[in-house]
């Protein structure tokens, strides 16, 4: 056990700095993806909400293909696919852009959910009380509905933060890829990976603790409300 | 003519999607079995160490990619002697990530249940076992069934990180067939097109499996 952990003492000098630019992309693309994910998913919401059933049907549409196509599908066509039709993206990109749309259509249903859970009586006190549409959406709506989107928000994150890993196979230089290429030439698979898992461990767990303590929180102030 | 090419691509992708169909059947029984054997632990148990270690078992295997899960068994595990073939470290892998996952919904079943429930059976003189076959474990999956039937789409989708550690599945075979065709955006299309007709039938089986069982009622 002991030479298990001399290991480690010997190499995480050599080991540290290259795992630490690797997770600092992996934290560049999850969060732009993220980003992208989430203005995405606002106008997915904001077509599903309009007036017009075509647009309604394409949000749903969208967003039901999103959720059947595995993320790394989607990586290797937009990685390898595209070029073929004169759009090459770099792996970095390549990696924002299936993280954003394979993200959108979760956070979509988040923001759906959401908006869903706020009653409607809500914004027909607002539009009666003399504001405008635009008003009651991001006065009385939005801040409601944040508070029950938040939590879920906050998974979706720490889910394109471990689906980012998957980057690794269209060679962006992320965490798992510097592990693959770390391991063969260090031979010595076992620690790297299981380093590795605890650099991500270390990041995901604490989000996944907020989001939790955030939902315990953010459900009791709602009860004390009294507005379920 | 490009389409020539698509009756020898989708014959190779379906061998493919053979594998993957073995993988995601033995990653759900591990993982139905193993989860629901931890959530029974996780609820019924009054030791708080035991209640602790699955605790960290959950939060280890859902904190940590999968793909992660699986280089470690397969390249991990490899250089210390224990060798698995990559469908095994696939199927290993994802179910028991997936046990995790069914522990956590399993469990929030079983406690979103009246304890009345249990305590009347017990009091109609079924024995504990009997009370959680017949009464406990039933009203359970009726709850779960839509937690259930989104872990089922999930796991269909993520049987193609197994291409990662080279399990001859779906995106394995997409991907040799690239380097040998050169038909790209062919190939990578109708993997997609696969993956949603597998996927799409199997969450409308659950949508009116949970409707015909009323679930959400």
């Amino acid at each position: 056990m002991s030479d298990f952990f001399n290991v480690y003492r010997e190499h995480l000098p050599e080991w540290w700095p290259r795992l630490m630019d690797a997770a600092r992309v992996t934290a560049e693309i999850s969060s732009l993806g993220f980003v992208l994910a989430l203005v995405l998913a606002a106008g997915l919401v904001a077509m599903h909400r309009s007036r017009f059933a075509a647009l309604q049907v394409a949000a749903r549409t969208v967003v039901e293909f999103l959720r059947a196509v595995p993320l790394l599908a989607l990586l290797l066509a937009l990685y390898f696919g595209l070029p073929a039709v004169g759009l090459t993206l770099s792996g970095y990109w390549a990696g924002v852009l299936g993280l954003g749309l394979q993200g959108a259509a979760y956070v979509a249903e988040v923001f759906r959910s959401g908006l869903d859970s706020i009653h409607r009586g809500q914004r027909e006190a607002g539009l009666a009380a003399g504001m405008s549409p635009f008003q009651v959406f991001t006065a009385v709506v939005l801040p409601q509905a944040l508070r029950v989107m938040l939590p879920p928000l906050v998974n979706c994150y720490v889910s394109l933060l471990k689906d980012s890993s998957l980057c690794a196979l269209i060679a962006t230089d992320e965490l798992m890829l510097a592990a693959r290429a770390m391991s063969s030439e260090y031979f010595l698979p076992l620690h790297i990976f299981v380093l590795v898992g605890l650099i991500y461990f270390a990041i995901a767990f604490p989000l996944s603790m907020f989001s939790r303590l955030l939902g315990r929180r953010l459900s009791r102030g709602r009860r004390a409300l009294g507005t379920t | 003519m490009m389409l020539d090419a698509l009756p020898s691509i989708l014959t190779a992708l379906l061998a493919g999607a053979v594998t993957a169909a073995q993988v995601a059947f033995g990653a759900a029984l591990i993982a139905f079995g193993l989860g629901l054997a931890l959530a029974l632990v996780n609820v019924f148990t009054s030791v708080a160490v035991l209640r602790l270690a699955i605790a960290a078992y959950i939060e280890w295997m859902r904190n940590v990619p999968a793909l992660a899960h699986l280089f470690l068994l397969y390249f991990g595990l490899a250089s210390v002697g224990v060798r698995f073939s990559p469908k095994a470290a696939a199927i290993i892998g994802l179910g028991l990530v997936g046990a995790a996952v069914l522990c956590d919904v399993f469990s929030a079943g079983m406690r979103a249940l009246h304890v009345g429930q249990r305590e009347a059976a017990l009091a109609v003189g079924l024995t504990p076992m009997q009370a959680l076959r017949c009464v406990v474990l039933p009203q359970m999956l009726r709850l779960t069934l839509p937690s259930i039937g989104n872990y089922a789409s999930q796991l269909i989708k993520d049987t193609s990180i197994a291409s990662a550690i080279a399990a001859p599945e779906i995106m394995f075979y997409a991907r040799s067939l690239v380097t040998s065709t050169f038909q790209t955006p062919l190939i990578y299309a109708s993997a997609i097109a696969l993956y949603a007709s597998i996927v799409f039938p199997v969450s409308w089986m659950f949508n009116r499996l949970e409707r015909r069982l009323g679930v959400g009622r």
